[in-house]
């Protein structure tokens, strides 16, 4: 059985939690309960050599918070900071609840390779969703469209998802993880990042899964239409201290969420003190949902330097997991009855 | 207030993420215990392998090969290559390949004395904004 400690790094993520979020401005609504800003919260560094607003350094967006808001709080889009610290406590240090030979234990103990949020930095927010927009805090309704091209390739790799390594996810396959986006999803563990700034790009380096977006902001356009990327084609600007990213030109395969190759998503980028970066973007695609929709993410500071995660190289889980498949088609053909 | 209880609970029961599916990769119904020897461990991801040596009750010795987590979060906890030296022993519960492999998970790693691996007294006590450190 797992068990997560409620270490030193825990206690200061809830501190974190608790007074950080409420400092940042992050919640209007609830900011008027808050107490007034901690004296850690320190103004932002404001430019680069070369006059761009200051991004760069190493950030988590590792989160507590779900994408979209519980239907139970559907009225609610902040804690205070009350209950977000206790929101956090309860997520950082529940045992996971896995029973041994069932399913779900076969699996690593996460604590003992430090890859439990319990064990890292928590980026601070008291929202109840990452979304914003709409209201609700949900995603929007997909189309028709969209929920018959999801169900026409579910039911394609249905019954071959161990056929061979194409039938397995991105993830798997090393291609691409949510983190990188764009848009740039927090995940599970090693949710860290860098940006490095020159004059005329921002380059945005993810641990996960090891790509590097190189981000121009010299006003160059978008690639032409008829060339497609896993990450799309981002270009950026700035707006007073914000840059702003646009990317398009996706892959159909890429399927954000279920979305198509006429994906959009513009990410906003502000320095909002020296130790966070919010992050904030809005998705449209109508060919996938009815409506747009925007979250927002706090980056929180952490001290580098990013690991390298070099995901093909050990990546024997590919080849295991097919030969587990093999065996399982061998034991059912021995089984009586079996064709 | 209750409310807002209830979806703790909720959020609470969703396990962790992982690169791949194990349950495709390891076999419920076969748990292993191990007990063996360090030969090599691989810093890899997404995936640490540990490799031991174990003996067999009739005297004979089985190389495997144990898979664990990224080592990226290890490295970030103080851990290098040196952690692990070849020659440790180490017990490693966990369940064995589909295929029939000498392959395990690792679900838990300890060392004879119960103590658990990776999470001993030293290293395990770094937080992430520790500066790693060569032990």
């Amino acid at each position: 059985m797992a068990h997560r400690r409620i270490t030193l790094t825990v206690l200061t993520c809830l501190f974190a939690v608790a007074s950080l979020a409420a400092a940042q401005g992050l919640a209007p609504a609830a900011k008027a309960a808050a107490k007034p800003a901690p004296a850690t919260a320190t103004a932002a560094p404001s430019l680069t050599a070369d006059g761009q607003p200051d991004l760069q350094g190493y950030w988590t967006n590792t989160t507590v918070i779900p994408l979209e808001r519980p239907k139970e709080l559907a009225d609610k889009a902040f804690f205070t900071p009350e209950e977000a610290a206790d929101y956090a406590k309860r997520q950082l240090a529940t045992p996971e609840a896995t029973g041994p030979g069932t399913y779900a234990d076969v699996h690593y103990n996460m604590a003992q390779f430090g890859l439990e949020k319990s064990q890292t930095k928590v980026a601070a927010n008291i929202r109840t969703s990452l979304i914003v927009d709409p209201s609700d805090g949900r995603i929007p309704s997909m189309t028709p469209e969209a929920r018959q091209r999801n169900a026409e390739r579910a039911a394609k790799n249905k019954g071959h998802e161990f056929d061979a390594a194409e039938n397995r996810s991105l993830g798997e396959r090393c291609i691409l993880w949510p983190n990188e986006g764009p848009p740039m999803m927090p995940v599970g563990y090693n949710s860290n990042l860098q940006i490095v700034q020159g004059p005329g790009y921002v380059a945005i380096l993810q641990e996960m899964i090891h790509d590097v977006r190189v981000i121009p902001t010299n006003g160059s356009p978008h690639l032409p239409s008829n060339m497609r990327q896993w990450m799309g084609d981002s270009r950026g600007h700035w707006e007073g201290d914000t840059l702003v990213v646009d990317t398009t030109n996706f892959t159909g395969q890429t399927a954000f969420r279920g979305s198509s190759e006429n994906l959009h998503v513009v990410e906003r980028f502000r320095r909002v003190d020296a130790d966070t970066v919010l992050y904030q973007f809005t998705v449209d695609d109508p060919s996938t949902w009815t409506h747009s929709w925007s979250a927002e993410i706090p980056m929180t500071k952490i001290q580098g330097p990013i690991f390298e995660y070099a995901c093909h190289e050990g990546n024997y889980g590919m080849a295991n997991n097919l030969s587990g498949a093999r065996a399982e088609e061998k034991k059912a053909e021995k089984q009586p009855g079996a064709k | 207030m209750r409310k807002f209880l209830g979806v703790c609970l909720l959020a609470a029961a969703i396990p962790a993420w992982a690169h791949h599916s194990f349950a495709a990769e390891f076999d419920v119904t076969k748990p292993v215990k191990l007990e063996g020897t360090v030969t090599r461990m691989e810093w890899i991801n997404p995936h640490s392998w540990i490799h031991m040596d174990v003996k067999n009750p009739d005297g004979t010795v089985t190389s495997w090969m144990i898979e664990g987590g990224s080592p990226n979060a290890l490295l970030r906890r103080g851990f290098t290559k040196h952690s692990l030296e070849p020659g440790t022993q180490i017990v490693v519960e966990g369940y064995q390949a589909k295929d029939g492999a000498a392959r395990a998970n690792g679900r838990d790693l300890t060392f004879p004395d119960g103590k658990r691996l990776f999470l001993g007294a030293d290293a395990g006590e770094k937080t992430p904004d520790d500066k790693p450190s060569e032990k």
